[in-house]
């Protein structure tokens, strides 16, 4: 079925952005809304719409620690982008 | 059964499944169906937050709530002095129904898993 | 097609549908189509202070996209019915 990545090998130049959501499943995240608000957290999944599921997800704006939620979905239609962050916030 | 669930299960959106009362989290949405007959915290577009107990949802995430209170944070600015007042206005509604296209975030209870 | 079937379960009832310009509109509903379009009969605005030119509406049709609530009677809510329905639904 997934004919997809050849272990880590795979060219990054080769991947496409649906390989790049695969591959950061289980991974800190942040996911920034249009609306200029970020949510950091594990990203638990994700979908075509870019309905997001993150667990211990972290509201911020800017520098400042709005809120904190065991888990929370994000509606697709506000996300701007989503990039993985690399261990420590 | 059980198997491997989370990780590559399907290539893109939907993944559309037979196996119906598991308490596993396939696609975002599962998430807010655990969360049925919960109490949940609903942010919106405008400054407006929810919390109340969710009795229905669709793929839009249009929503049934039970016993909401709703709070809309309005920020004005003293057209003198500049200062910024932050105003939270609060009211209670029984049942609410509430169209997806406004929802930005649904937390469900805080969960021990 | 949930909250169609439920709507259309409310045919009759007394609701306030809030729309996301802020006017509140209360009325009986009248009927619903698959946008979740919404006719009201015996309108009559929930603030008229502060919106005084919609006073003389009777019926009136709202577009589905424009609301952003719609205050249910709680008669009319069987939750038990609604929670099946959402589960039969989440599994489509």
């Amino acid at each position: 079925m997934s004919a997809a990545a050849a272990p880590n090998s795979a060219q990054q130049s080769k991947s496409t952005p649906s390989d790049f959501l695969r591959t950061i499943r289980g991974r800190p995240v942040t996911v920034r809304l249009t609306t200029g608000v970020d949510y950091r957290g594990v990203l638990v999944q994700i979908d075509g719409y870019m309905n997001v599921a993150l667990e211990g997800c972290e509201e911020w704006n800017g520098t400042q620690l709005k809120a904190k939620y065991g888990d929370a979905f994000l509606r697709g239609n506000n996300v701007l982008y989503i990039s993985a962050t690399s261990g420590a916030k | 059964m059980s198997g491997a669930q989370v990780g590559d299960a399907s290539a893109s959106a939907g993944a559309g499944s037979a196996g119906d009362v598991d308490a596993t989290v396939k696609e975002p949405l599962d998430l807010i169906r655990l969360s049925l007959d919960e109490r949940v915290f609903v942010k919106l577009r405008g400054e407006r937050e929810l919390r109340g107990k969710l009795h229905a949802y669709d793929q839009h995430l249009n929503m049934v709530l039970g016993d909401v209170e709703e709070s809309v944070t309005t920020v004005e600015t003293d057209e003198e002095t500049f200062e910024e007042i932050i105003k939270t206005k609060k009211r209670e509604i029984p049942f609410l129904f509430v169209r997806g296209d406004g929802v930005v975030l649904v937390a469900p209870p805080l969960r021990s898993t | 097609m949930l909250f169609y079937s439920y709507f259309k379960s409310l045919v009759g009832k007394h609701v306030v549908v809030e729309l996301k310009n802020d006017l509140a509109i209360a009325g009986t509903l009248h009927s619903v189509d698959q946008y979740l379009n919404i006719k009201l009969t015996n309108v009559s605005v929930v603030d008229p202070e502060r919106y005084p030119h919609i006073t003389s509406v009777r019926n009136c049709f709202i577009r589905g996209s424009v609301v952003r609530y719609v205050q249910l009677p709680p008669s009319g809510v069987d939750i038990e019915v609604l929670q099946d329905a959402t589960r039969r639904e989440a599994r489509q």
